[in-house]
């Protein structure tokens, strides 16, 4: 037999053995046989990046629950996708979130195509949004004349798809992350309009925003 | 004398390694703030796209934005200590000159220090601010062997003279002439040492990953941040031997193959800085940096790289993303530093203390550090003891010293007509210790039998005259000031929690606690970093050890 030859690459998901690529992410993994594994911070098309964390699988050997977008697959792990902690790890960091815009998380779905995540993820994991009151986070920027992007910090969860999108995608660097903790807030270079901004309005930001911070001003005018 | 122009500056930093962080501080020292324009000019010149350099750069709170509030308004220590001392009432005694508090900045033996551009002041009141020297440590009370500090009071052992008088470069030259590199990463591994940082990683193995990773060039990093609060022992080594520090570096480095390495040292020691530069110059005028040291064929050269700041850029991973001039989140692991560390390289990540053990262990045989431990753990621990006790300071402990004998043998106990009510432990980190957990032996086994941990060894202590909801409240606040707003259960989870020790959250005591129980939990489970994992300790501990304080003042 050829030594060389390549073993097959298994792991053990939710009691079942399943084959994995060198490389793929337990997230990926876990998408490919149908788990829906909630997730707030990801966009297949960026880099992962370990954000919002409810993307918490527990992996036999581990203390603690592993991000499974940042992990990836080794050999004959054992992966288990759902579990009672692992359920109220997902509610209550939903609710935290929930609680940053004051439990307000339903939106038009003209805002942007990504929208409504946050709102059915808090409706699928029995998530409340009367929890964690607390103070605001982000501070909207209506205010910023232009025609196409809306500015509602307000709303804006700190998931940082909208500054990855506008590096990795479109390599226009215009807009990323002032202050730290939960002063964060999303600016342009100097804190000013996207006009004054490297901007170049393709949108991309509007289209990956997973609640609605960001919306296409054009469809909510002709709505 | 003229003031360097803008290009000058840029020309001076553009081509060295990690150029970011001193470019930034040449322009904050000249200017005396960051302004748009010279952002405008650093982020083209370091390839910076503008709008990450302008997010980063508001990131480190030390940097001064506003022409009319420069790096010279004094910034006051408000830390868990200094507030005890009469921080908050300086800071408001200062609020002409544009005072603005700032956290622990590591001078607990010596409440309340004020910066104030590149000078330390320390002092109660504006009237009474001297810039003293620091404080060397007391002889061993216990009588104690000591590693780290058996030579540090000997006069002069901050200069190169004094430190070769005193045994210094004797192991570097045993490594160099008599041992492989293999060799010395065994004889580390031997002898027990693990990190002094706060995880506590052994050393030699640490050594090894990096030894035995592909990729060149290798690096050496001296995590010179100490931000933890309640910690100061980092300086006290780095003012009084600081080539202890620079001899560990350079061992470190012929063990693992590094070429170049640097130092990452926080922003609030300024005078570290100037003693650390000195002592560089002097080792490389006699050959122990540079090129063919001692004449043999290992090159090293070490940068010093300011911080700025940020508590967060202590955490390892997001150390190397402030030196790369990145946006300091800590990075996702694996990879660790010791494959991708500084630029992607592999690179070995040693804090000071334990760097500083290395020059000693190497003179010796394995054994001798491993017996300076009373029990099972290898060695010796500084710990740095503040707070309500009659004899605050650095204390070098035989790991396993029952922190009894410490508090009340070695630093007299608590102040006349006094009792202990609670200490902290890794600094903040650890939250509190009391009642009878305060018996317990100071190494890790024990603090963590206590649901605690060791960590980098600052311990606070809070006498029966302390309000513990208070000190809580200001705890869990750093951590909240602190946190990097990269994961969720910490950004929001540091916020919620501040605000619940400070009246905030439900009325209904249940839900309170519910909600207090539910957000500690998933921080210390769920949290990208240490930070966010350890932050609930403080609020936990306090809820578990003072129930009716949380009653009562809820
Ligand atoms: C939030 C946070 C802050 C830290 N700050 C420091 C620090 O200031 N100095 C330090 O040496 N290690 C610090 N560490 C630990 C480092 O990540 C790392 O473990 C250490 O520098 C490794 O060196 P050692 O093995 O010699 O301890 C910190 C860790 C965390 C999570
Ligand atoms: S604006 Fe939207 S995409 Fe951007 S960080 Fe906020 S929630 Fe995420
Ligand atoms: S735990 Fe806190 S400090 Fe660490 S990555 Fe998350 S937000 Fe940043
Ligand atoms: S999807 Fe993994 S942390 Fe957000």
């Amino acid at each position: 037999m050829n030594e060389t030859e390549q073993i097959e690459l298994t792991l053990t998901l939710d009691g079942e053995l399943v084959t994995f690529t060198l490389g793929e992410t337990l997230y990926e993994v876990a998408q490919r046989y149908g788990r829906e594994i909630p997730t707030l911070c990801y966009d297949p098309r960026l880099e992962a990046f370990g954000a919002c964390r409810l993307c918490m699988v527990d992996v036999q050997g581990t203390r603690n629950p592993v991000a499974s977008c940042t992990t990836v697959a080794q050999l004959d792990t054992v992966v288990h996708t759902e579990s009672e902690r692992l359920a109220r790890h997902r509610r209550t960091l939903l609710e935290m979130v929930a609680s940053e815009n004051g439990g307000a998380v339903s939106v038009d779905p003209l805002r942007g195509y990504a929208s409504q995540e946050l709102g059915l993820l808090i409706e699928r994991c029995d998530a409340r949004t009367d929890r964690f009151a607390g103070a605001h986070s982000g501070t909207s920027k209506l205010d910023d004349a232009n025609p196409f992007i809306l500015r509602d910090y307000d709303r804006c969860i700190s998931c940082y798809r909208c500054v990855r999108v506008c590096a990795e995608q479109e390599g226009d660097y215009a807009i990323s992350i002032a202050n730290r903790g939960f002063q964060t807030q999303i600016v342009t270079e100097f804190d000013h309009d996207l006009r004054d901004s490297a901007c170049t309005f393709c949108g991309q930001c509007v289209q990956t925003c997973p609640t609605g911070a960001l919306a296409d001003r054009k469809a909510l005018r002709n709505a | 004398m003229s003031l360097p122009a803008d290009q000058e500056l840029i020309e001076q930093w553009r081509g060295e390694p990690a150029p970011l962080l001193p470019l930034l501080h040449a322009f904050h020292d000249r200017d005396g703030y960051l302004s748009d324009h010279a952002l405008r000019l650093i982020a083209p010149a370091l390839g910076i796209p503008l709008a990450d350099l302008y997010g980063t750069v508001t990131f480190y709170h030390h940097f001064a934005r506003d022409p009319r509030r420069t790096q010279d308004a004094p910034r006051v220590c408000t830390g868990p200590v200094c507030r005890l001392h009469g921080g908050e009432e300086l800071l408001a005694a200062l609020a002409h000159e544009g005072a603005t508090a700032m956290p622990c900045a590591g001078r607990c033996d010596d409440p309340v220090p004020v910066l104030r551009g590149h000078e330390v002041l320390i002092g109660a009141s504006p009237a009474t601010m001297t810039a003293p020297p620091p404080r060397l440590p007391s002889p061993n009370p216990g009588g104690r062997e000591e590693c780290i500090f058996a030579e540090i009071r000997t006069p002069d052992r901050a200069t190169l003279a004094g430190y070769e008088r005193t045994g210094g470069y004797a192991g570097l030259t045993r490594a160099l002439d008599e041992m492989t590199p293999q060799a010395v990463i065994r004889h580390v591994r031997e002898s027990g040492l693990a990190g002094r940082g706060g995880a506590g990683f052994p050393t030699g193995v640490k050594w090894r990953a990096v030894a035995d990773a592909e990729g060149q060039p290798k690096y050496v990093i001296c995590n010179a941040d100490e931000g933890e609060p309640g910690c100061f022992k980092d300086r006290v080594i780095l003012d009084f031997d600081p080539h202890a520090v620079i001899e560990g570096m350079l061992i470190a480095a012929y063990a693992t193959g590094a070429r170049a390495g640097f130092i990452y040292l926080r922003y609030e020691y300024p005078q570290s800085q100037v003693i650390l530069e000195r002592a560089i110059e002097e080792a490389y005028a006699a050959g122990y940096l540079g090129e063919h040291i001692l004449d043999s064929g290992f090159h090293f050269d070490i940068y010093i790289r300011r911080g700025a700041g940020a508590y967060i850029c202590g955490e390892e991973t997001a150390l190397l993303n402030s030196l790369e001039g990145k946006h300091p989140f800590p990075r996702n692991r694996p990879p660790y530093p010791v494959t991708h560390g500084f630029e992607g390289k592999p690179t070995a990540v040693n804090n000071v203390e334990t760097l500083a053990a290395v020059p000693q262990i190497l003179r010796r045989e394995p054994s001798w550090y491993q017996n300076l431990g009373l029990g099972d753990i290898a060695g010796t621990k500084i710990i740095s003891l503040s707070g309500d006790v009659q004899r605050p300071g650095n204390y070098e402990v035989p790991f396993g010293l029952p922190l009894q004998t410490l508090l009340y043998d070695w630093a007299g106990g608590p102040l006349p007509g006094r009792t202990i009510q609670a200490a902290t432990m890794a600094g903040l980190s650890g939250g509190f210790l009391a009642g009878d957990d305060l018996d317990v032996t100071l190494d890790e086994p024990g603090v963590r039998s206590k649901g605690s941990f060791l960590g980098a060894g600052g311990i606070m202590v809070f006498d029966d005259r302390r309000d513990m909801r208070a000190v809580t409240h200001n705890a869990i606040a750093f951590f909240a000031h602190e946190s990097c707003g990269k994961c969720f259960p910490c950004r929001i989870g540091t916020q919620r929690l501040t605000e619940r020790l400070n009246g905030g959250g439900p009325a209904d005591a249940a839900a309170w606690h519910a909600e207090v129980a539910d957000i500690a939990f998933t921080m210390k489970e769920t949290s990208a970093c240490g930070l966010g994992m350890a932050a609930p300790a403080v609020v936990e501990s306090f809820v578990r050890y003072f129930p009716d304080q949380v009653a009562g003042k809820r």
